[in-house]
C-alpha cells in the first residue's frame, strides 16, 4: 500500500483511553459548538423540491468559492469546520475554479438526475423484433453501433480519470461528474444492446476513430480533454445521433437515439460553459487552447472520417444500398459534416474562443467536399 | 369545438393536456426551456413564446416578433408544415419519425432551429423527448387549420 | 499532449482522399460487413425485466465466456467486435477478470440503473417546514450528516480511479462502479442538504475517518480497493444507516435512511460477491488480502475513535444530553459498534475467509466489548 495511517490505533493507548471515556459518558464534545454558519435551507419552489441552487448560501454556496482553493486539501465539506485535527492531504491536483466550473454545472447535475432512463426497460426493444431491419441496412446499423461503443467507453474513462484529482470543494461539479459516468454507462449499455439485438452481430471497431479519441482522453490538462470531450466530441455524436434519428429505421432506434440526444446535450451544454468560464477568468489561456486545438482538432476528421463511421452512415441516411440511396444517403452526410463542424466553431466562438473557423485546418478540407 | 391551429387557444388546450399528464411528464424530469413557435403564412408569422419550467407549460404569450435574445430557440416553419406535422400526430397518435421534431428540423428544410446562443440551441436537445411529447398531445385535440 | 495519434489525419493525403473520394462517387470499402464476429439474437428472457445484460450473455459476446487472462483486446474495442491491426492501447492495469469480477455484477449494475432516486425531489423536502429540533438533538444530527457527507465521496473518487485502468472488456463492472459513482454523488448530496436544513448547518470535520479514506485511495489493487470500500467501509457504513434510520427523528430522516440504504446494500453485496469470486478463483491473493485488511482494521480502530461521530450518535440514540439519555445512548451506540463489528466477520466468513478471526486485533477487541457488553446486560 501507498499509505500507512500514522499509527497502529489498536495499539495506541490516547486512542483507546479517549474511546474508553467517551463509552464511559465523558463527552468531550469538541464538536458541539463548531465554527460554522448557522442555516436552515429550504426549497424555493416546492415543485422543483431542494435544489444545490437552494443551498448556494453564504460560506456553504459555490458561488463564494475562490478561484485558488488553498486552504483544503482534503474530503471535508465545504463550509465544515476544520480545526478539530489534522487532515490528510488526498492529493487534489486541479484546485483552481476556473479549470473546472462552468456557470451551469448545477442546473445540469440536477437536470441530470430529474432525466434519468433506463435501457432495460424504456427502450420499446419489441418494436425491432417485430419489425426487424432487412439485413444488409441492419448490418449498417450494428456497425454505427459498435462504433458508438468506442466512444462511450472513451467517454466513460474521462470523467472518471479526473473525478478523484478534482478538489473536493468543487462538489457540485464532481458530481455533475458522476452523473457522466452514468450517462456515458448507460449509453455503451443501450448501443451494445442494439447492436446485439438486430441478429447482425457486432462489427468492427475503428482504428482511426480510436486513435482520435485516445488523443482526445489524454489530454494533459482537464481544460483541454474538456474541450475535446465534452465540447467537440459530446458535440460531433450529438450531431450523429440527430442525424441518424431522422433516418431512423425503427420506433426502437429513434427512441434510444431521443435519450442519448438528451445525454450528450448536457455535456455539450457543460462543455462550452466550462471552456467559457474558465476564458472568462484565465484570458491569458486564449492562446494555448488555439495551440492545443491546432494540434488536436484533425481528431474531428480522423472519427467523422473514419470508414467504420462515414459507410454506415452514408446508408442509414439513405436508406439502403442501390444508388439512388446512396447518392441521398451522400448529399445528406455532407451537410451533416459541414452542420457538425459549423456548430463545433458556433459553440467555440461563444464560449469566447473566437476566430477559430478562419484558424482552423477543417474548413479548407471540407470546402474539397463533392457529391457527384 | 376544433381549436384553430396557430392559436393561443391551441397551446393553452396542449398546456392543459400536459397537466393532466403529469405523471408521465415527471417521469422525463425537469424541463426548463423558453422556446418559441413561429408560424408563417404568406409571408406574415404568428409567433408564440412558450415558457417551460419543472414539468409544465408556465406561460404562453402570442408575440409580433421573436426576440431570439429572450427565448432559447425559436423553432420556424410554414403553416404547411406544421399542419402535417400535426395531422400526422392526430393519425398516429405520435408524430412518425418523418414527422418528429428533430427530423423536421434536421436540417432547417422544413422547419428551422433558429437562436442566438448555441447553448439556449443546445436544450432543444436536452429536453428533446419532453418537447416531442408536448407536440405529441395534439393527438387529444381537434384542430382546425386556416 | 499525452499522446499523438499515428496520423494527423488532416494531412494524411491518403486517408483524406479516401474519405473525399466515398463522398463524391459513392463508392465504398465495405468490408466492416464481413467482420468476422458471431450473429446472435439475443431477446428478454423476462418481459418485465426488459433487455438486461444477462440477456446479452451469449456466446463471445457475453460475460460469462471472459477469459480470466484477457489477452486480445487491449484497446476500446466493445468485447466480441472485430478488432483490426493498429487500434490503440487503452494502457489498462487491469487485465485478470477474477482481479474485478463478482458473481451477478450485471444484475448489480441493472437494478441501480431502475432504482436511481432523486435527492432533491424523492424526499419530502417540506415536511421539515416549521420542525424545531432540539439543540442537542439538532446539532448531533447535523454532525452525523457532516460526516456522512465527507466520506461519500471517497466512494465515487476511489472506484472512479480504476475504472479506467479496467480492461474495457470488462464492460459490466465499468458500469456497475459508474452506478456507484453516481449513488455516492446523491449520497454526499442528500446529507449535506439535510445538515442545511437543520438550522445548525455543517458541523466538525472527521480526521480520523479521513485516514480511512486516504487509505482507500492508496490500494495497490482493485481487489484491495473493494474489500477495504465495498466490504469494510460500506459494511460499516450500512450498519450506521440501519441504525440511522431507527434513531431518525423526522421522516425526512428515516426516508432518507431508508433509500440510501439500499444503494449501500447494493455496493456490499458486489464487495461481498467479488470478494468470493477472487478466493475461488484467485487463492493466490488471499495473504495479501490479509494484510490489506490487517490495516483497514486498523483504521476501523481510528474510526472507532472519531468521538464527533461516536457521541453525536450517542446523542441521538438517547435523545438529549441529560445523563440518563447519554446512558440509554450509549447502551444502544454499543449495540451498534458491536454489530459493525460482527456483520463485518460474518460477511469474511460467508465469503471464504473464516479464518480472519484468528488473526484479527478487531476481532479480539469484538470478543472484549461483547463480554463487557453482555456483563452490563446489553444484548446484540
Amino acid at each position: 500500500m501507498a499509505f500507512y495511517a500514522d499509527k497502529d490505533y489498536s495499539e495506541d493507548q490516547e486512542v483507546l483511553g479517549m474511546m474508553n471515556e467517551v463509552m464511559a459518558g465523558n463527552l468531550g464534545l469538541r464538536w458541539y459548538n463548531a465554527n460554522t454558519e448557522k442555516i436552515k435551507g429550504k426549497p424555493s419552489n416546492p415543485e422543483r423540491g431542494l435544489t444545490y441552487q437552494d443551498l448556494d448560501i453564504g460560506t456553504y454556496g459555490y458561488t463564494d468559492i475562490p478561484e485558488y482553493v488553498r486552504t483544503s486539501q482534503s474530503m471535508v465539506a465545504r463550509g465544515s469546520d476544520k480545526s478539530i485535527g489534522k487532515l490528510p492531504d488526498m492529493g487534489y491536483v486541479v484546485n483552481r475554479k476556473s479549470d473546472v466550473w462552468s456557470d451551469n454545472v448545477t442546473e445540469l447535475y440536477e437536470e441530470s438526475k430529474a432525466r434519468r432512463w433506463a435501457p432495460a426497460t424504456d427502450i420499446p426493444w419489441g418494436a425491432l423484433g417485430e419489425k426487424p431491419v432487412a439485413e444488409p441496412l441492419e448490418a449498417a446499423c450494428a456497425q454505427l453501433y459498435t462504433f458508438l461503443q468506442e466512444c462511450q467507453l472513451v467517454s466513460l474513462d474521462f470523467p472518471s480519470r479526473w473525478v478523484a484529482l478534482i478538489n473536493q470543494d468543487f462538489i457540485e461539479q464532481k458530481s455533475f461528474m458522476c452523473a457522466q459516468m452514468l450517462d456515458a454507462s448507460r449509453l455503451l449499455e443501450v448501443f451494445r444492446k442494439r447492436a446485439l439485438y438486430g441478429g447482425a452481430g457486432m462489427k468492427r471497431a475503428s482504428v482511426s476513430a480510436e486513435q482520435c479519441l485516445k488523443e482526445w482522453l489524454w489530454a494533459e490538462t482537464y481544460p483541454q480533454g474538456s474541450v475535446s470531450i465534452n465540447l467537440a466530441l459530446a458535440g460531433l455524436l450529438l450531431n450523429i445521433y440527430r442525424q441518424v434519428a431522422a433516418f431512423a429505421p425503427t420506433t426502437t432506434d429513434r427512441a434510444l437515439l431521443g435519450y442519448a440526444m438528451q445525454d450528450s446535450g448536457r455535456w455539450v451544454s457543460y462543455g462550452t460553459g466550462c471552456l467559457r468560464y474558465h476564458l472568462e477568468h484565465q484570458p491569458g489561456q486564449r492562446v494555448s487552447m488555439h495551440e492545443y486545438l491546432d494540434e488536436s482538432e484533425h481528431a474531428m476528421l480522423g472519427i467523422i472520417g473514419s470508414p467504420e463511421l462515414l459507410e454506415p452512415l452514408i446508408i442509414i441516411s439513405g436508406g439502403g444500398f442501390e444508388k439512388d440511396q446512396i447518392k441521398a444517403g451522400r448529399d445528406s452526410v455532407s451537410r451533416f459534416i459541414k452542420l457538425a463542424v459549423q456548430e463545433y466553431f458556433e459553440r467555440l466562438d461563444y464560449a469566447g474562443l473566437e476566430g477559430r473557423a478562419h484558424r482552423s485546418r477543417i474548413p479548407h478540407v471540407l470546402e474539397r467536399i463533392q457529391v457527384a | 369545438m376544433a381549436l384553430s391551429f396557430p392559436s393561443t387557444d391551441y397551446f393553452e388546450a396542449l398546456k392543459g393536456q400536459m397537466k393532466a399528464a403529469q405523471e408521465k411528464f415527471s417521469r422525463l424530469g425537469f424541463i426548463d426551456t423558453t422556446f418559441a413557435v413561429s408560424v408563417g403564412n404568406n409571408g406574415k408569422a404568428h409567433n408564440y413564446v412558450l415558457e417551460f419550467e419543472v414539468y409544465e407549460l408556465k406561460n404562453i404569450d402570442e408575440v409580433p416578433t421573436v426576440d431570439l435574445k429572450k427565448v432559447d430557440f425559436s423553432i420556424e416553419g410554414d403553416e404547411r408544415v406544421w399542419r402535417e406535422m400535426i395531422e400526422n400526430i392526430k393519425r398516429n397518435g405520435q408524430a412518425d419519425t418523418a414527422h418528429d421534431i428533430n427530423t423536421l428540423t434536421h436540417f432547417g428544410e422544413q422547419l428551422k432551429i433558429v437562436y442566438d446562443d448555441p447553448d439556449g440551441h443546445d436544450k432543444l436537445y436536452r429536453f428533446m423527448e419532453s418537447i416531442q411529447e408536448f407536440f405529441d398531445l395534439s393527438s387529444q385535440l381537434e384542430v382546425s387549420f386556416t | 499532449m499525452a499522446y499523438l495519434a499515428t496520423h494527423d489525419y488532416l494531412e494524411d493525403k491518403s486517408f483524406v482522399d479516401k474519405w473525399l473520394y466515398t463522398m463524391r462517387t459513392g463508392e465504398m470499402d465495405l468490408s466492416w460487413m464481413n467482420a468476422k464476429t458471431e450473429k446472435i439474437k439475443p431477446r428478454p428472457q423476462n418481459a418485465r425485466r426488459g433487455l438486461t445484460y444477462r440477456d446479452l450473455d451469449v456466446g463471445s459476446y457475453g460475460f460469462t465466456e471472459v477469459p480470466e487472462k484477457v489477452r486480445d483486446n487491449r484497446s476500446y474495442a466493445p468485447r466480441g467486435a472485430e478488432i483490426p491491426a493498429g487500434v490503440p492501447d487503452a494502457q489498462p492495469w487491469v487485465s485478470r477478470k477474477s482481479e474485478s469480477w463478482a458473481f451477478n455484477t450485471e444484475s448489480y449494475y441493472e437494478e441501480a440503473v431502475s432504482r436511481q432516486w432523486n435527492a432533491t425531489t424523492d424526499i419530502p423536502w417540506e415536511h421539515l417546514e416549521g420542525v424545531e429540533l432540539p439543540e442537542a438533538t439538532g446539532k448531533a444530527l447535523s454532525q452525523l450528516m457532516t460526516f456522512l457527507t465527507e466520506v461519500e465521496m471517497i466512494a465515487t473518487d476511489t472506484p472512479a480511479m480504476w475504472l479506467p485502468r479496467l480492461s474495457p472488456d470488462f464492460i459490466e463492472v465499468r458500469a456497475f462502479i459508474a452506478s456507484q459513482a453516481m449513488d455516492e454523488a446523491r449520497h454526499a448530496e442528500v446529507f449535506r442538504k439535510r445538515a442545511l436544513t437543520t438550522g445548525y448547518g455543517l458541523m466538525a470535520a472527521s480526521p480520523m475517518n479521513e485516514m480511512a479514506l486516504k487509505h482507500l485511495r492508496d490500494a495497490d489493487s482493485f481487489s484491495e480497493m473493494s474489500v477495504a470500500l465495498h466490504l469494510v467501509a460500506e459494511g460499516n457504513v450500512l450498519t450506521m444507516f440501519r441504525f440511522s434510520e431507527y434513531l431518525s427523528p423526522t421522516d425526512v430522516d428515516k426516508r432518507i435512511f431508508r433509500l440510501v440504504m439500499q444503494d449501500e446494500a447494493r455496493h456490499v453485496g458486489y464487495g461481498m460477491q467479488h470478494f468470493k469470486y477472487v478466493l475461488e478463483n484467485f487463492p493466490e491473493k488471499r495473504e495479501v488480502l490479509h494484510a490489506h485488511l490487517d490495516e483497514a482494521e486498523n483504521i476501523s480502530f481510528a474510526g472507532a475513535a472519531a468521538t464527533e461521530v461516536t457521541e453525536s450518535f450517542i446523542i441521538l440514540a438517547g435523545g438529549g444530553m441529560k445523563k440518563e439519555q447519554i446512558d440509554a445512548g450509549i447502551k444502544v451506540t454499543t449495540q451498534f459498534n458491536l454489530k459493525q463489528m460482527s456483520e463485518h466477520f460474518e460477511r469474511l466468513e460467508k465469503c471464504g475467509m473464516p479464518e480472519r478471526k484468528d488473526r484479527s486485533k478487531l476481532y479480539q477487541m469484538f470478543l472484549m466489548g461483547k463480554a463487557a457488553a453482555e456483563a452490563q446486560g446489553i444484548k446484540i
